[in-house]
Protein backbone atom coordinates (compact mmCIF):
# COMPACT_ATOMS: atom_id res chain seq x y z
CA UNK A 1 0.00 0.00 0.00
CA UNK A 2 1.74 3.16 -1.10
CA UNK A 3 -0.06 6.19 0.23
CA UNK A 4 -0.03 9.22 -2.05
CA UNK A 5 -1.44 12.64 -1.45
CA UNK A 6 -3.04 14.11 -4.55
CA UNK A 7 -2.99 17.89 -4.81
CA UNK A 8 -5.42 19.78 -7.03
CA UNK A 9 -2.78 20.39 -9.70
CA UNK A 10 -1.25 16.94 -8.98
CA UNK A 11 2.21 18.30 -9.51
CA UNK A 12 3.56 17.14 -6.17
CA UNK A 13 3.50 13.45 -5.40
CA UNK A 14 4.65 12.01 -2.10
CA UNK A 15 4.83 8.40 -1.06
CA UNK A 16 6.06 6.62 2.00
CA UNK A 17 7.34 3.46 0.36
CA UNK A 18 11.00 4.00 -0.47
CA UNK A 19 12.04 6.66 2.00
CA UNK A 20 13.77 4.78 4.75
CA UNK A 21 17.19 3.47 3.73
CA UNK A 22 18.78 0.95 6.01
CA UNK A 23 22.50 0.54 6.45
CA UNK A 24 22.72 -2.36 4.02
CA UNK A 25 21.33 -0.33 1.12
CA UNK A 26 23.74 2.48 1.83
CA UNK A 27 26.70 0.13 1.48
CA UNK A 28 26.16 0.16 -2.27
CA UNK A 29 27.00 3.83 -2.38
CA UNK A 30 30.66 3.85 -1.33
CA UNK A 31 33.06 4.84 -4.10
CA UNK A 32 36.65 3.70 -3.97
CA UNK A 33 39.47 5.87 -5.38
CA UNK A 34 40.90 4.79 -8.72
CA UNK A 35 43.41 1.99 -8.54
CA UNK A 36 47.01 2.40 -9.63
CA UNK A 37 48.03 0.23 -12.58
CA UNK A 38 50.20 -2.06 -10.48
CA UNK A 39 47.59 -3.01 -7.89
CA UNK A 40 45.58 -6.23 -8.14
CA UNK A 41 42.07 -5.72 -9.43
CA UNK A 42 39.64 -5.03 -6.61
CA UNK A 43 36.71 -7.48 -6.72
CA UNK A 44 33.26 -5.88 -7.04
CA UNK A 45 30.94 -6.15 -4.01
CA UNK A 46 27.21 -5.87 -4.40
CA UNK A 47 24.89 -5.55 -1.40
CA UNK A 48 21.22 -6.37 -1.76
CA UNK A 49 18.42 -7.03 0.65
CA UNK A 50 14.70 -7.53 0.88
CA UNK A 51 12.73 -6.24 3.81
CA UNK A 52 9.62 -7.55 5.58
CA UNK A 53 9.39 -11.01 4.04
CA UNK A 54 6.47 -12.94 5.52
CA UNK A 55 8.54 -15.82 6.91
CA UNK A 56 10.22 -16.68 10.17
CA UNK A 57 13.80 -15.55 10.58
CA UNK A 58 14.87 -18.82 12.13
CA UNK A 59 13.44 -20.84 9.27
CA UNK A 60 15.03 -18.47 6.78
CA UNK A 61 18.38 -18.86 8.51
CA UNK A 62 18.67 -22.47 7.39
CA UNK A 63 18.48 -21.40 3.75
CA UNK A 64 20.87 -18.52 4.28
CA UNK A 65 23.40 -20.86 5.86
CA UNK A 66 22.96 -23.27 2.98
CA UNK A 67 23.91 -20.74 0.32
CA UNK A 68 26.71 -19.05 2.14
CA UNK A 69 29.97 -19.52 0.31
CA UNK A 70 28.51 -21.03 -2.84
CA UNK A 71 28.80 -19.63 -6.32
CA UNK A 72 25.66 -17.92 -7.55
CA UNK A 73 24.75 -20.59 -10.10
CA UNK A 74 25.04 -23.36 -7.54
CA UNK A 75 23.00 -21.34 -5.05
CA UNK A 76 20.24 -20.72 -7.57
CA UNK A 77 20.14 -24.41 -8.43
CA UNK A 78 19.88 -25.45 -4.79
CA UNK A 79 17.13 -22.93 -4.06
CA UNK A 80 15.08 -23.88 -7.09
CA UNK A 81 14.70 -27.44 -5.85
CA UNK A 82 14.27 -26.67 -2.17
CA UNK A 83 10.81 -27.16 -0.73
CA UNK A 84 10.79 -24.23 1.66
CA UNK A 85 8.75 -21.10 1.15
CA UNK A 86 11.71 -18.82 1.73
CA UNK A 87 13.66 -20.45 -1.09
CA UNK A 88 11.50 -18.77 -3.72
CA UNK A 89 12.02 -15.37 -2.14
CA UNK A 90 15.77 -15.77 -1.82
CA UNK A 91 16.00 -16.88 -5.43
CA UNK A 92 14.23 -13.70 -6.55
CA UNK A 93 16.58 -11.62 -4.43
CA UNK A 94 19.64 -13.30 -5.92
CA UNK A 95 18.42 -12.80 -9.47
CA UNK A 96 17.71 -9.14 -8.77
CA UNK A 97 21.15 -8.71 -7.29
CA UNK A 98 22.75 -10.36 -10.31
CA UNK A 99 20.89 -7.99 -12.68
CA UNK A 100 21.94 -5.02 -10.62
CA UNK A 101 25.54 -6.14 -10.61
CA UNK A 102 25.74 -6.46 -14.38
CA UNK A 103 23.95 -3.23 -15.15
CA UNK A 104 25.06 -0.77 -12.56
CA UNK A 105 28.17 -2.06 -10.85
CA UNK A 106 30.27 -2.95 -13.87
CA UNK A 107 30.48 -6.69 -13.30
CA UNK A 108 31.62 -8.38 -16.45
CA UNK A 109 30.38 -11.97 -16.18
CA UNK A 110 27.20 -12.67 -14.31
CA UNK A 111 28.27 -16.18 -13.33
CA UNK A 112 31.52 -14.94 -11.86
CA UNK A 113 29.87 -14.00 -8.58
CA UNK A 114 29.83 -15.84 -5.31
CA UNK A 115 27.93 -15.24 -2.10
CA UNK A 116 30.20 -13.85 0.55
CA UNK A 117 27.60 -13.15 3.23
CA UNK A 118 23.96 -14.04 3.59
CA UNK A 119 22.11 -13.03 6.72
CA UNK A 120 18.63 -12.86 8.08
CA UNK A 121 17.22 -10.25 10.39
CA UNK A 122 14.04 -9.78 12.38
CA UNK A 123 11.30 -7.67 10.80
CA UNK A 124 8.26 -6.10 12.41
CA UNK A 125 6.01 -8.57 14.24
CA UNK A 126 2.26 -8.03 14.46
CA UNK A 127 -0.29 -9.83 16.58
CA UNK A 128 -3.50 -11.37 15.36
CA UNK A 129 -6.26 -13.41 16.88
CA UNK A 130 -6.40 -17.08 16.16
CA UNK A 131 -9.87 -18.47 16.83
CA UNK A 132 -10.20 -21.78 18.64
CA UNK A 133 -13.35 -23.74 19.45
CA UNK A 134 -15.72 -23.00 22.30
CA UNK A 135 -15.12 -19.27 22.10
CA UNK A 136 -11.47 -19.57 23.04
CA UNK A 137 -8.84 -17.63 21.20
CA UNK A 138 -5.12 -17.36 21.05
CA UNK A 139 -2.94 -14.44 20.07
CA UNK A 140 -1.04 -15.32 16.93
CA UNK A 141 2.29 -13.71 16.15
CA UNK A 142 2.90 -12.80 12.51
CA UNK A 143 6.64 -12.84 12.11
CA UNK A 144 8.48 -11.16 9.31
CA UNK A 145 12.13 -11.19 8.44
CA UNK A 146 14.67 -9.34 6.34
CA UNK A 147 17.15 -11.08 4.11
CA UNK A 148 20.56 -9.59 3.28
CA UNK A 149 23.04 -10.84 0.73
CA UNK A 150 26.49 -9.70 -0.35
CA UNK A 151 27.76 -10.87 -3.72
CA UNK A 152 31.45 -10.64 -4.51
CA UNK A 153 32.98 -11.00 -7.94
CA UNK A 154 35.25 -13.95 -8.52
CA UNK A 155 35.17 -17.71 -7.98
CA UNK A 156 34.04 -18.91 -4.55
CA UNK A 157 36.81 -19.31 -2.00
CA UNK A 158 37.96 -22.91 -1.45
CA UNK A 159 36.52 -24.53 1.67
CA UNK A 160 38.77 -24.65 4.68
CA UNK A 161 40.30 -28.07 5.32
CA UNK A 162 39.13 -29.60 8.60
CA UNK A 163 41.50 -29.30 11.52
CA UNK A 164 43.53 -32.43 12.05
CA UNK A 165 44.74 -33.77 15.34
CA UNK A 166 48.29 -33.01 14.30
CA UNK A 167 47.45 -29.30 13.86
CA UNK A 168 45.81 -29.19 17.24
CA UNK A 169 48.81 -30.82 18.82
CA UNK A 170 51.14 -28.33 17.14
CA UNK A 171 49.05 -25.45 18.46
CA UNK A 172 49.13 -26.88 21.95
CA UNK A 173 52.90 -27.20 21.89
CA UNK A 174 53.21 -23.64 20.55
CA UNK A 175 51.06 -22.36 23.40
CA UNK A 176 53.31 -24.06 25.90
CA UNK A 177 56.37 -22.54 24.27
CA UNK A 178 54.84 -19.03 24.32
CA UNK A 179 54.70 -18.94 28.08
CA UNK A 180 57.13 -16.54 29.69
CA UNK A 181 58.60 -16.93 33.11
CA UNK A 182 58.33 -13.64 34.95
CA UNK A 183 61.08 -12.23 37.11
CA UNK A 184 63.65 -14.60 35.69
CA UNK A 185 67.23 -13.94 34.71
CA UNK B 1 -11.44 -4.03 41.83
CA UNK B 2 -13.32 -0.80 41.44
CA UNK B 3 -16.61 -1.17 43.24
CA UNK B 4 -18.83 1.79 43.92
CA UNK B 5 -17.82 3.32 47.20
CA UNK B 6 -20.66 5.14 48.82
CA UNK B 7 -19.92 7.96 51.13
CA UNK B 8 -19.57 6.66 54.69
CA UNK B 9 -20.16 8.86 57.61
CA UNK B 10 -17.32 8.58 60.01
CA UNK B 11 -15.47 10.60 62.48
CA UNK B 12 -12.55 11.06 60.16
CA UNK B 13 -14.57 12.15 57.24
CA UNK B 14 -17.66 14.03 58.35
CA UNK B 15 -20.23 14.37 55.57
CA UNK B 16 -20.83 18.05 56.19
CA UNK B 17 -17.28 19.17 55.57
CA UNK B 18 -16.54 17.15 52.43
CA UNK B 19 -18.97 16.75 49.52
CA UNK B 20 -20.22 13.26 48.76
CA UNK B 21 -18.10 11.66 46.12
CA UNK B 22 -19.15 8.79 44.00
CA UNK B 23 -16.43 6.72 42.41
CA UNK B 24 -17.50 5.32 39.07
CA UNK B 25 -15.85 2.02 38.14
CA UNK B 26 -13.42 2.41 35.27
CA UNK B 27 -11.86 -0.49 33.47
CA UNK B 28 -8.16 0.26 33.15
CA UNK B 29 -6.95 -3.09 31.84
CA UNK B 30 -6.89 -2.87 28.08
CA UNK B 31 -8.58 -5.77 26.43
CA UNK B 32 -7.71 -7.09 23.05
CA UNK B 33 -10.67 -6.33 20.85
CA UNK B 34 -11.29 -8.26 17.71
CA UNK B 35 -10.37 -6.06 14.77
CA UNK B 36 -12.30 -6.58 11.60
CA UNK B 37 -9.78 -7.36 8.91
CA UNK B 38 -12.04 -9.43 6.75
CA UNK B 39 -14.08 -6.51 5.47
CA UNK B 40 -12.69 -5.53 2.09
CA UNK B 41 -12.59 -1.78 2.01
CA UNK B 42 -13.33 -0.41 -1.42
CA UNK B 43 -11.60 2.68 -2.67
CA UNK B 44 -14.78 4.69 -2.37
CA UNK B 45 -15.35 3.51 1.19
CA UNK B 46 -11.81 4.44 2.17
CA UNK B 47 -12.07 7.87 0.58
CA UNK B 48 -15.33 8.47 2.38
CA UNK B 49 -13.82 7.50 5.70
CA UNK B 50 -10.79 9.70 5.19
CA UNK B 51 -12.83 12.60 4.00
CA UNK B 52 -15.00 12.35 7.08
CA UNK B 53 -11.98 12.60 9.34
CA UNK B 54 -10.16 15.25 7.32
CA UNK B 55 -10.45 18.93 8.09
CA UNK B 56 -12.14 20.95 5.41
CA UNK B 57 -10.08 23.86 4.20
CA UNK B 58 -10.65 26.23 1.30
CA UNK B 59 -8.99 25.02 -1.86
CA UNK B 60 -5.71 26.81 -2.38
CA UNK B 61 -4.55 27.20 -5.91
CA UNK B 62 -1.07 25.82 -6.08
CA UNK B 63 0.44 27.76 -8.87
CA UNK B 64 4.05 27.05 -9.39
CA UNK B 65 5.80 29.36 -11.73
CA UNK B 66 8.62 27.83 -13.64
CA UNK B 67 11.31 29.58 -15.52
CA UNK B 68 12.72 28.43 -18.80
CA UNK B 69 16.41 29.02 -18.54
CA UNK B 70 17.39 26.93 -21.54
CA UNK B 71 15.86 25.37 -24.61
CA UNK B 72 15.22 21.67 -24.92
CA UNK B 73 17.10 20.99 -28.10
CA UNK B 74 19.51 22.39 -30.64
CA UNK B 75 17.49 24.28 -33.25
CA UNK B 76 18.45 23.92 -36.87
CA UNK B 77 21.59 21.93 -36.12
CA UNK B 78 24.75 22.66 -38.00
CA UNK B 79 25.56 20.04 -40.61
CA UNK B 80 29.32 19.74 -40.49
CA UNK B 81 30.83 19.19 -43.93
CA UNK B 82 32.13 15.73 -44.57
CA UNK B 83 35.84 15.34 -44.22
CA UNK B 84 36.18 18.55 -42.33
CA UNK B 85 39.82 18.03 -41.66
CA UNK B 86 40.47 17.32 -45.33
CA UNK B 87 39.53 19.67 -48.13
CA UNK B 88 37.16 18.18 -50.71
CA UNK B 89 35.83 21.30 -52.43
CA UNK B 90 36.40 19.81 -55.89
CA UNK B 91 34.15 16.75 -55.54
CA UNK B 92 30.40 16.76 -56.04
CA UNK B 93 29.79 16.25 -52.36
CA UNK B 94 32.02 19.16 -51.61
CA UNK B 95 29.97 21.47 -53.89
CA UNK B 96 26.74 20.39 -52.25
CA UNK B 97 28.22 21.07 -48.84
CA UNK B 98 29.41 24.49 -49.99
CA UNK B 99 25.90 25.39 -51.15
CA UNK B 100 24.53 24.35 -47.80
CA UNK B 101 27.25 26.30 -46.09
CA UNK B 102 26.35 29.46 -48.03
CA UNK B 103 22.71 29.06 -47.13
CA UNK B 104 23.63 28.52 -43.56
CA UNK B 105 25.88 31.55 -43.39
CA UNK B 106 23.05 33.83 -44.55
CA UNK B 107 20.81 32.68 -41.75
CA UNK B 108 23.76 32.86 -39.39
CA UNK B 109 24.34 36.53 -40.30
CA UNK B 110 20.72 37.37 -39.51
CA UNK B 111 20.89 35.59 -36.21
CA UNK B 112 24.21 37.22 -35.42
CA UNK B 113 22.67 40.64 -35.90
CA UNK B 114 19.87 39.72 -33.51
CA UNK B 115 22.34 38.48 -30.94
CA UNK B 116 24.39 41.68 -31.22
CA UNK B 117 21.24 43.71 -30.57
CA UNK B 118 20.84 42.14 -27.17
CA UNK B 119 24.49 41.61 -26.34
CA UNK B 120 26.68 44.36 -27.86
CA UNK B 121 29.90 42.84 -26.57
CA UNK B 122 29.51 39.70 -28.62
CA UNK B 123 32.03 39.21 -31.37
CA UNK B 124 32.82 36.18 -33.46
CA UNK B 125 36.52 36.86 -33.01
CA UNK B 126 36.73 36.89 -29.21
CA UNK B 127 33.96 34.44 -28.45
CA UNK B 128 35.76 31.19 -29.41
CA UNK B 129 38.47 31.60 -26.78
CA UNK B 130 35.89 32.26 -24.10
CA UNK B 131 33.99 29.28 -25.38
CA UNK B 132 37.03 27.06 -25.05
CA UNK B 133 37.60 28.30 -21.51
CA UNK B 134 34.00 27.52 -20.60
CA UNK B 135 34.41 24.09 -22.17
CA UNK B 136 37.57 23.33 -20.19
CA UNK B 137 36.16 24.64 -16.92
CA UNK B 138 32.96 22.68 -17.36
CA UNK B 139 34.77 19.40 -17.90
CA UNK B 140 37.09 20.05 -14.99
CA UNK B 141 34.20 20.70 -12.65
CA UNK B 142 32.53 17.56 -13.97
CA UNK B 143 35.64 15.60 -13.02
CA UNK B 144 35.65 17.20 -9.56
CA UNK B 145 31.84 16.93 -9.16
CA UNK B 146 31.55 20.62 -8.42
CA UNK B 147 27.84 20.92 -9.01
CA UNK B 148 27.37 24.63 -8.38
CA UNK B 149 30.06 25.64 -10.81
CA UNK B 150 28.85 23.14 -13.37
CA UNK B 151 25.34 24.56 -13.23
CA UNK B 152 26.65 28.02 -13.95
CA UNK B 153 28.74 26.89 -16.91
CA UNK B 154 26.38 24.41 -18.52
CA UNK B 155 22.65 24.54 -19.34
CA UNK B 156 20.22 22.22 -17.63
CA UNK B 157 19.75 20.05 -20.68
CA UNK B 158 23.48 19.53 -21.06
CA UNK B 159 23.90 18.98 -17.33
CA UNK B 160 21.58 16.01 -17.33
CA UNK B 161 23.37 14.51 -20.31
CA UNK B 162 26.79 14.97 -18.75
CA UNK B 163 25.98 13.74 -15.30
CA UNK B 164 23.79 10.78 -16.14
CA UNK B 165 25.18 7.54 -14.75
CA UNK B 166 28.23 9.21 -13.28
CA UNK B 167 27.23 9.39 -9.68
CA UNK B 168 29.25 6.47 -8.44
CA UNK B 169 32.08 6.77 -10.91
CA UNK B 170 35.37 8.66 -10.89
CA UNK B 171 36.17 10.64 -14.02
CA UNK B 172 39.63 11.94 -14.84
CA UNK B 173 39.75 14.39 -17.74
CA UNK B 174 42.53 16.65 -18.84
CA UNK B 175 42.87 19.09 -21.68
CA UNK B 176 46.30 18.86 -23.29
CA UNK B 177 46.29 21.37 -26.12
CA UNK B 178 44.25 22.81 -28.91
CA UNK B 179 45.39 21.70 -32.35
CA UNK B 180 43.56 24.41 -34.30
CA UNK B 181 42.18 27.72 -33.08
CA UNK B 182 38.48 27.38 -32.40
CA UNK B 183 36.09 29.30 -34.63
CA UNK B 184 32.39 30.12 -34.72
CA UNK B 185 30.64 28.15 -37.42
CA UNK B 186 26.96 28.66 -36.91
CA UNK B 187 24.64 31.11 -35.14
CA UNK B 188 20.94 30.71 -34.63
CA UNK B 189 18.29 32.58 -32.69
CA UNK B 190 15.12 30.99 -31.53
CA UNK B 191 12.20 31.91 -29.35
CA UNK B 192 10.24 29.74 -26.97
CA UNK B 193 6.63 30.23 -25.86
CA UNK B 194 6.50 33.93 -26.85
CA UNK B 195 7.95 35.65 -29.86
CA UNK B 196 10.11 37.92 -27.69
CA UNK B 197 11.66 35.22 -25.57
CA UNK B 198 14.89 34.80 -27.51
CA UNK B 199 17.58 32.20 -27.05
CA UNK B 200 20.75 32.39 -29.06
CA UNK B 201 22.71 29.29 -30.00
CA UNK B 202 26.26 29.46 -31.29
CA UNK B 203 28.20 26.48 -32.62
CA UNK B 204 31.94 26.51 -32.15
CA UNK B 205 34.24 24.09 -33.95
CA UNK B 206 37.07 22.81 -31.77
CA UNK B 207 39.94 20.52 -32.70
CA UNK B 208 41.68 19.55 -29.49
CA UNK B 209 43.71 16.88 -27.78
CA UNK B 210 42.28 15.45 -24.57
CA UNK B 211 42.65 12.48 -22.25
CA UNK B 212 39.76 10.77 -20.56
CA UNK B 213 39.69 7.94 -18.05
CA UNK B 214 36.54 6.67 -16.33
CA UNK B 215 36.85 4.46 -13.26
CA UNK B 216 33.89 2.57 -11.86
CA UNK B 217 32.80 2.31 -8.24
CA UNK B 218 35.68 0.07 -7.23
CA UNK B 219 38.46 2.04 -8.86
CA UNK B 220 38.81 -0.19 -11.91
CA UNK B 221 39.37 1.35 -15.31
CA UNK B 222 36.19 1.32 -17.35
CA UNK B 223 36.99 3.40 -20.38
CA UNK B 224 39.94 5.24 -21.90
CA UNK B 225 43.32 5.71 -20.36
CA UNK B 226 44.95 8.49 -18.44
CA UNK B 227 48.10 8.64 -20.51
CA UNK B 228 46.41 8.13 -23.88
CA UNK B 229 45.81 11.47 -25.61
CA UNK B 230 43.12 11.56 -28.25
CA UNK B 231 42.55 14.06 -31.02
CA UNK B 232 38.98 15.22 -30.95
CA UNK B 233 37.09 17.31 -33.51
CA UNK B 234 33.98 18.65 -31.86
CA UNK B 235 31.15 21.00 -32.65
CA UNK B 236 30.01 22.42 -29.32
CA UNK B 237 26.83 24.45 -29.07
CA UNK B 238 26.66 27.32 -26.59
CA UNK B 239 23.44 28.97 -25.62
CA UNK B 240 22.34 32.14 -23.92
CA UNK B 241 19.00 33.49 -22.86
CA UNK B 242 19.33 36.81 -24.72
CA UNK B 243 16.40 38.61 -23.19
CA UNK B 244 17.71 38.00 -19.69
CA UNK B 245 20.13 40.75 -18.71
CA UNK B 246 22.10 38.47 -16.43
CA UNK B 247 22.26 35.59 -18.87
CA UNK B 248 25.58 34.00 -19.64
CA UNK B 249 26.84 31.88 -22.47
CA UNK B 250 26.67 28.27 -21.36
CA UNK B 251 27.46 24.96 -23.00
CA UNK B 252 24.30 23.44 -24.42
CA UNK B 253 25.29 20.32 -26.30
CA UNK B 254 27.45 18.74 -28.93
CA UNK B 255 26.74 17.92 -32.54
CA UNK B 256 28.00 14.52 -33.53
CA UNK B 257 28.34 14.32 -37.31
CA UNK B 258 27.25 11.19 -39.11
CA UNK B 259 30.73 10.60 -40.52
CA UNK B 260 32.44 10.70 -37.10
CA UNK B 261 34.78 7.77 -36.43
CA UNK B 262 33.34 5.22 -34.00
CA UNK B 263 34.35 5.48 -30.36
CA UNK B 264 36.59 2.96 -28.64
CA UNK B 265 34.76 -0.02 -27.17
CA UNK B 266 34.58 -0.34 -23.39
CA UNK B 267 36.88 -2.73 -21.58
CA UNK B 268 34.14 -5.19 -20.77
CA UNK B 269 32.36 -8.03 -22.53
CA UNK B 270 28.64 -7.43 -22.74
CA UNK B 271 26.13 -10.23 -23.22
CA UNK B 272 23.36 -9.66 -25.73
CA UNK B 273 20.53 -12.01 -24.75
CA UNK B 274 19.48 -14.47 -27.39
CA UNK B 275 15.90 -15.21 -28.48
CA UNK B 276 13.53 -16.81 -25.99
CA UNK B 277 13.03 -20.42 -27.07
CA UNK B 278 10.00 -22.64 -26.61
CA UNK B 279 10.80 -26.12 -25.31
CA UNK B 280 10.32 -27.70 -28.74
CA UNK B 281 12.47 -25.25 -30.67
CA UNK B 282 16.16 -25.46 -31.40
CA UNK B 283 18.42 -22.44 -31.57
CA UNK B 284 19.48 -22.88 -35.21
CA UNK B 285 15.93 -22.90 -36.54
CA UNK B 286 15.14 -19.37 -35.45
CA UNK B 287 16.42 -16.52 -37.57
CA UNK B 288 19.28 -14.97 -35.78
CA UNK B 289 18.94 -11.20 -35.41
CA UNK B 290 21.26 -9.53 -32.99
CA UNK B 291 19.24 -6.76 -31.33
CA UNK B 292 20.66 -3.27 -31.13
CA UNK B 293 22.51 -2.67 -27.86
CA UNK B 294 20.45 -0.32 -25.73
CA UNK B 295 22.22 2.06 -23.40
CA UNK B 296 21.65 0.82 -19.87
CA UNK B 297 21.50 2.78 -16.61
Amino acid sequence: LTSGRVFPLSCIHTSASLEKFGKWEKKNRIVYPPQLPGEPRRPAEIYHCRREIKYSKDKMWYLAKLIKGMSIDQALAQLEFSDKKGAKVIKEVLLEAQEMAVRKHNVEFKSNLHIAESLTGRGHYTKQIRYHGKGMFGIMKLSRCHYFVKLVEGPPPPPEPPKTGFDQAKEYVQQLRNRTITHSL
Amino acid sequence: MGRGEESVESILRPARAAPTCLVVPMRTKRRFSVPNWNAEESIKGREKRLRASMMVSPEEHMERTFYLACTADIFDPYVPPEGDARLTSLSKDGLKQKMEKLRQTAASRLALRKVKNHDPNFSTKTFPEKAQEIFTEAHNSLANFNKQKLHSLVTERCYSEMVRGNRYKTIRWSFIESLEPPRVVHVRCHSMVNEDNLYGQVTVRMHTRQTLAIYDRFGRLMYGGEQVPKDVLEYVVFERHLVNVYGTWRMHGKIVPAWAPPKDPIIKTVMIPGPVLKPSQEYEEIKRETPEPVQMQ
